[in-house]
């Protein structure tokens, strides 16, 4: 194994305006503008090994497009280093661009009016892809996923699932060292979605390829990432195996349970009669997240069971998308 | 990985432009309706142009045929950029959408990649209006004609493109700092239509901004003089070819430099 990407202490801040309120406020800001600096990411270091899938998660704004915009070399950090592969994105950019593929999940890089396989022609001339190795990756595709029904459709003409599948397919076709995939799953019904990890999964494996995923969707984690970073408000607040982390919350277990009435209006009621644990309902379960190092499941059970009838219930480790909520919420500490 | 020379990017941009064409093509309709519009732009830029020389027959010594001559030179010059740069109208929503940060990850220039996307048909029939006037006015003047003159044309006409294409470049590159660029965009085509007149009609001050702020007399006018007023010509309509080169380099410069700084939008 060998280090593709290493970053150190990488800082990125943004100078933008602060905006008045009202009219008022925008002709103010005409004649005198008063900046405040943003920093949008926050002394991250990180080293990311040939072949690894890193899940790269953080609420909205959290810095994470950032952060892969100037390891894609579009954007130059303010302060600190980053090499891909033994270059500096920003001062490179095409070289960089060579070893890497990206995938934004709402945004199609193939050509509109094209059928896709003129699209991999054009990017097979772009890229200088050896013949055989162009034949080779088109033969793995196949193998891999039914692509015939693509490859003569304009991607004008696609679903966003078959976009998503032919922007994927795209990323991989140079045979790039990392591939950037920013919420490749989202808007996609369950199928697609199971469709394109089998497919990211495989690539993976056969191709040796690094993933770098960020997604807010826990199932491609749970799917694809052993290894998760997490960054909120530009700092880093954790990297390390998702396994570790799900042992960090090891004390947690998830009551779920079915009572009569309106769920909603239940996990309310409950959550205030146990405020020692979170309450969240969704159309089938209430859910009570415990602690069992400040209250036993069984404890909160009996509580429950005084005041309200319950019909069924179950009990579940945490979940990886709990573990998540509760790191955006609290933090590790 | 292979140096990517002219001959890469030639290849490349020829490639491009016939999967564009062939999927142009699909579009029957689409592609019949705009080249029924261009014919009838361009029959009422003349008609008027017509109805303006019934009324005076001379504008400052310059004939009917002469002013005909440099219509016809400008609507060629103005081809090029019509053909291969019409993605530079699009360049203000790609940024404004955030859309533009696709164009930055793939190994090859990105002035180039961004431009050869769209190659705009219409252009072509515009091209054969052009050439169409300007043999006629040619041959109505009574220029005579030897490869020296077809040279001269040809340099000077290339020129002027360069000219035409650069404007257009550095007007659409305001939108990397600007939001409301289409406003800079659409002045710089507006002005176009002044290119189609000699420079000598204008009033000193605009003389001086068209030639050196806005240099759009370089677009039909000092270059015409070459074949037109051949015993008469400034050292302007000499220096155009390198005037030429020069502006359209800074104007790649400064899309490129604009390109290299954008940073997009959230997602």
């Amino acid at each position: 194994m060998s280090a593709i990407i290493e970053i150190k202490n990488i800082t990125k801040e943004f100078k933008v305006l602060n905006r008045r309120e009202g009219l008022k406020g925008s002709l103010k800001d005409l004649f005198s503008r008063d900046y405040k600096i943003v920093r949008a990411v926050d002394n991250i270091s990180m080293t990311i090994e040939q072949g690894e899938i890193v899940g790269y998660l953080g609420p909205n704004g959290a810095g994470k497009s950032t952060t892969i915009k100037m390891m894609t070399g579009v954007l130059e950090p303010t302060s600190g280093e980053i090499l891909v592969d033994g270059n500096i994105p920003y001062q490179n950019r095409t070289k960089n661009a060579q070893k890497i593929g990206v995938v934004f999940g709402q945004r199609s890089q193939l050509w509109w009016a094209l059928p896709l396989v003129e699209s991999f022609k054009l990017l097979r001339d772009i890229y200088q892809i050896p013949g055989k190795d162009y034949e080779e990756m088109l033969a793995l595709y196949r193998s891999l996923v039914d692509i015939e029904p693509l490859l003569h459709k304009p991607v004008r003409q696609m679903s966003l699932g078959q976009r998503t599948l032919s922007d994927i397919l795209a990323a991989f076709l140079h045979n790039p060292k990392i591939v950037f995939l920013d919420e490749p799953t989202i808007g996609l019904d369950v199928s697609m979605k199971a469709k394109i990890r089998t497919l990211i999964h495989a690539l993976n494996q056969e191709k040796h390829t690094t993933v770098i995923l960020t997604t807010h969707d826990m199932g491609d984690v749970d799917a694809l990432c052993r290894r998760i970073v997490i960054i909120d408000k530009g700092k880093m607040l954790y990297d390390n195996d998702i396994e570790h982390l799900k042992r960090f919350f090891g004390s947690y277990r998830t009551l779920k349970i079915r009572v009569a009435g309106d769920l909603s209006e239940q996990a309310d009621k409950i959550q205030k009669e146990v405020p020692e644990c979170s309450v969240s309902a969704d159309e089938e379960w209430i859910s009570v997240l415990v602690d069992e190092d400040k209250a036993g499941v069984m404890e909160v059970l009996g509580k429950l069971q005084k005041t309200h009838r319950i019909r069924d219930m179950q009990l579940e480790e945490i979940s990886t998308e709990e573990v998540i909520k509760k790191i955006y919420e609290e933090g590790v500490k | 990985m292979k140096r990517k020379g002219f001959r890469f990017y030639f290849k490349i941009y020829c490639k491009i432009l016939a999967q564009d064409l062939k999927s142009k093509m699909s579009y029957r309709a689409d592609f019949i309706i705009s080249t029924i519009g261009m014919i009838f732009t361009n029959i009422s830029g003349f008609v008027s142009f017509w109805i303006l020389f019934r009324n005076f027959p001379q504008i400052k010594g310059w004939d009917y045929y002469e002013m005909l001559f440099l219509y016809g030179f400008s609507l060629i010059s103005i081809t090029p950029v019509q053909c291969f740069f019409d993605n530079n109208w699009s360049l203000r929503q790609y940024v404004y959408s955030g859309d533009f940060i696709k164009y930055c990850f793939r190994p090859i220039n990105l002035f180039f990649y961004y431009q050869s996307e769209v190659f705009d048909v219409k252009g072509l029939g515009q091209l054969a209006f052009g050439i169409g006037t300007l043999v006629y006015a040619w041959i109505k003047i009574g220029l005579g004609f030897t490869p020296l003159m077809l040279l001269k044309i040809t340099v000077f006409l290339l020129t002027a493109s360069l000219i035409m294409i650069a404007l257009q470049n550095a007007a659409a590159a305001t939108c990397f700092w600007i939001q409301n660029s289409f406003y800079v965009l659409d002045l710089a085509y507006r002005f176009r239509d002044y290119a189609k007149y000699p420079i000598t009609i204008f009033s000193p001050v605009f003389r001086f901004v068209f030639t050196f702020v806005m240099p759009i007399a370089f677009i039909a006018y000092y270059p015409s003089l070459v074949v037109l007023r051949p015993d008469t010509v400034p050292v302007l309509s000499w220096l155009s070819p390198l005037i030429g080169i020069a502006f359209f380099y800074v104007s790649y410069r400064i899309w490129m430099f604009g390109a290299m700084k954008y940073s997009g939008t959230g997602s």
